[in-house]
């Protein structure tokens, strides 16, 4: 729980102290923001773990759900990456460093790190849903957490190569010795070298082994349904996969409503949900 | 114990309540009555077999109310909302106050307190007004009520024509009365009778056994379309609901102030995503949240239903949707399918 002074409603005063474009379209900004004050630092790091999300708040905009997309380790800033789509990220994607903002959070429950101890991770993201799998990525690779996981595999794709979030961090991955990635865009492009095609056709080449390995899936809906089935064929069972849903929310924290699949909020009982929660729940997503 | 108030005592005795409380009460607006702040010069209507068209859950969680106030774009803000004195709200209706404690379980629950609910409710003083003639629109008893139900209450009223009887249910109510005289034994047997009557006069609505295996069952049937043709989607059942409680949170950039307004799952733009996707595109998902919320998902929450049969959606639905029609229809609407 994070009350904030016993109002979780109220945003936590913070700066952004890098902000830069993500995609060569500049539909993708990135800002990583650190905090006003040193007790809303130190109560976020102590209860943040990727997978989980933030309200940003900016005064006459109102506020917006966004992934946390850095590790606790990376320093004492949180990541994020913003598509511009409304008024909301319209008005974030002016923002530059130095200019202040507000947050709430970690909202949510995260990946279940503690429950992966030991297992094989089969990281699969498209577009930029990949922000949150990015997180996990980077929280698996610090050396103290790297040896808490079995083989590491991330399947990243995106429409075109302009829009590959992270690019140079992510071009350094293809030589570590410690994981496997591989990249794919929707179309052929000059001077690519990794995959072409969509997602769930990667996933399929790749053919990652469920043996003891959990499959984590977040992109647009409808590469998560036509990935979901390839997993299945490949022997994952529904306890193994994993995703993370967005809806319209307002408050973060269970109470305003909206978010709701069947009697689970996605803002507080998600998230993350695994495919067999899922299966469970009603098709109102 | 119980006590009796004399009719023509009410006012003065609110008067007296309103220096210690911000007192509320039922008074008369037009062709309804409202829970408003009680004046000296004011009548108390508890004399309509009704109940308030607007829900007092507005006393404790406002239609619109200012969440922080802040002075620019960016800038810092204070919170809003200090209040001086504790509410006393005179002559609820037992489904009413029992609306109020399905409310604290979403507001008050253990992970996040919504301290606008609590700064008003905690220090809150509930006092009943049972129904002796409970109005056709009503069915509390269906959905685990009673006309002189306790739940939610300090303390709870029953007319007894030139008087009502005061049965104190809580300590902090014992105080308000205790100067007031006794009830006659002959008086206290009469208030059982009445309460006994009322009950017994409010037949079961619907079919609740089996009514949320039911509504899981049929989530995906053509059953929520034949709702859907009718409803306008106007949204008034939820607005008039005691129990609903989802709220929007927007910017009033002129009065540079974060608001919360009641919101409804009854319109589209409710649940409008950015990408442009809608979970609930028609009025048929909607309804069905609607219904599957107040009747499933508050049973899976917390075991009970999450409706505490007003009656005021019934009452106020523009083109006469029955919430005790639609569930009796939907509790029979398996063998309907199998016959087709």
């Amino acid at each position: 729980m994070h009350d904030n002074g016993h109002n979780p409603y109220k945003p936590m005063p913070m700066h952004v102290v890098r902000a830069y474009y993500e995609s060569n379209d500049r539909s993708l900004k990135t800002l990583e923001l650190v905090f006003d004050r040193k007790a809303d630092q130190i109560e976020f790091f102590e209860k943040f773990n990727p997978g989980q999300f933030c309200q940003l708040s900016i005064f006459g905009k109102g506020e917006a759900p966004f992934g946390v997309a850095s590790a606790a380790w990376e320093g004492d800033f949180v990541r994020f990456t913003i598509q511009k789509l409304g008024s909301f990220t319209q008005y974030a994607h002016t923002l530059q460093a130095g200019d202040p903002i507000g947050m709430r959070g970690p909202l949510g429950n995260g990946f279940p790190l503690e429950a992966w101890k030991g297992k094989t991770l089969v990281i699969i993201g498209g577009g930029c849903a990949f922000s949150t799998l990015y997180a996990l990525t980077k929280h698996v690779h610090h050396p103290q957490n790297r040896p808490d996981y079995d083989q590491l595999i991330v399947v990243y794709g995106a429409r075109t190569s302009g829009l590959c979030m992270y690019k140079h961090d992510i071009q350094s991955w293809h030589q570590r010795d410690d994981m496997q990635i591989h990249q794919a865009i929707d179309v052929p492009e000059e001077d690519w070298s990794h995959h072409v095609g969509y997602v769930p056709d990667v996933v399929k080449e790749v053919a990652p082994s469920p043996k003891n390995a959990v499959a984590i899936v977040c992109g647009p809906p409808i590469m998560t349904k036509f990935t979901l089935p390839v997993l299945v064929e490949l022997g994952f069972s529904p306890e193994s996969i994993f995703t993370s849903l967005e809806k319209r929310m307002k408050c973060g924290i269970g109470k305003c409503g909206r978010c709701n699949i069947g009697s689970k909020y996605i803002c507080k009982d998600g998230p993350v949900f695994s495919l067999k929660e899922l299966q469970e729940l009603p098709d109102d997503i | 114990m119980m006590y009796i108030l004399e009719k023509k005592k009410v006012e003065q005795v609110l008067s007296a309540w309103n220096k210690a409380f911000d007192v509320y009460a039922p008074q008369k607006v037009e062709n309804y009555t409202q829970f408003l702040p009680f004046e000296k010069t004011k009548t108390v209507a508890l004399n309509h077999a009704h109940n308030t068209r607007y829900p007092p859950k507005a006393l404790f969680f406002p239609q619109s109310e200012i969440m922080l106030k802040y002075n620019s774009r960016l800038g810092r803000f204070e919170e809003s909302g200090s209040k001086t004195k504790p509410m006393l709200i005179f002559g609820v209706r037992p489904c009413d106050a029992m609306a109020f404690s399905l409310m604290d379980t979403v507001f008050l629950s253990e992970d996040y307190v919504d301290p606008y609910w609590k700064a008003k409710r905690e220090d809150s003083i509930v006092i009943g007004f049972g129904c002796s003639t409970p109005p056709q629109t009503c069915f509390c008893t269906t959905v685990g009520g009673a006309p002189f139900s306790h739940t939610g209450l300090d303390a709870i009223l029953t007319d007894l024509d030139k008087a009502f009887s005061v049965q104190v249910l809580t300590n902090k109510a014992e105080n308000l009365f205790k100067n007031l005289p006794p009830a006659t034994e002959d008086q206290i047997n009469e208030v059982k009778k009445i309460q006994r009557k009322a009950t017994e006069s409010m037949a079961p609505a619907f079919q609740t056994s089996g009514l949320k295996q039911k509504l899981d069952l049929i989530f995906e049937s053509p059953y929520w379309e034949t709702i859907a043709e009718s409803c306008l989607g106007c949204g008034i059942c939820t607005y008039l609901c005691p129990t609903c409680f989802c709220f929007d949170i927007v910017d009033e950039i002129q009065r540079k102030e974060r608001i919360r307004n009641w919101d409804t799952c009854m319109f589209r733009i409710y649940s409008q995503e950015a990408s442009g996707h809608n979970p609930r595109p028609s009025n048929k998902e909607r309804t069905r949240q609607r219904l599957m919320h107040k009747y499933s998902y508050w049973l899976d929450h917390i075991g009970e239903i999450g409706c505490t049969g007003c009656g005021r959606c019934v009452c106020y639905c523009p083109v006469g949707l029955d919430i005790r029609a639609m569930l009796q229809t939907a509790s029979e609407y398996e063998s309907e399918v199998a016959r087709a």
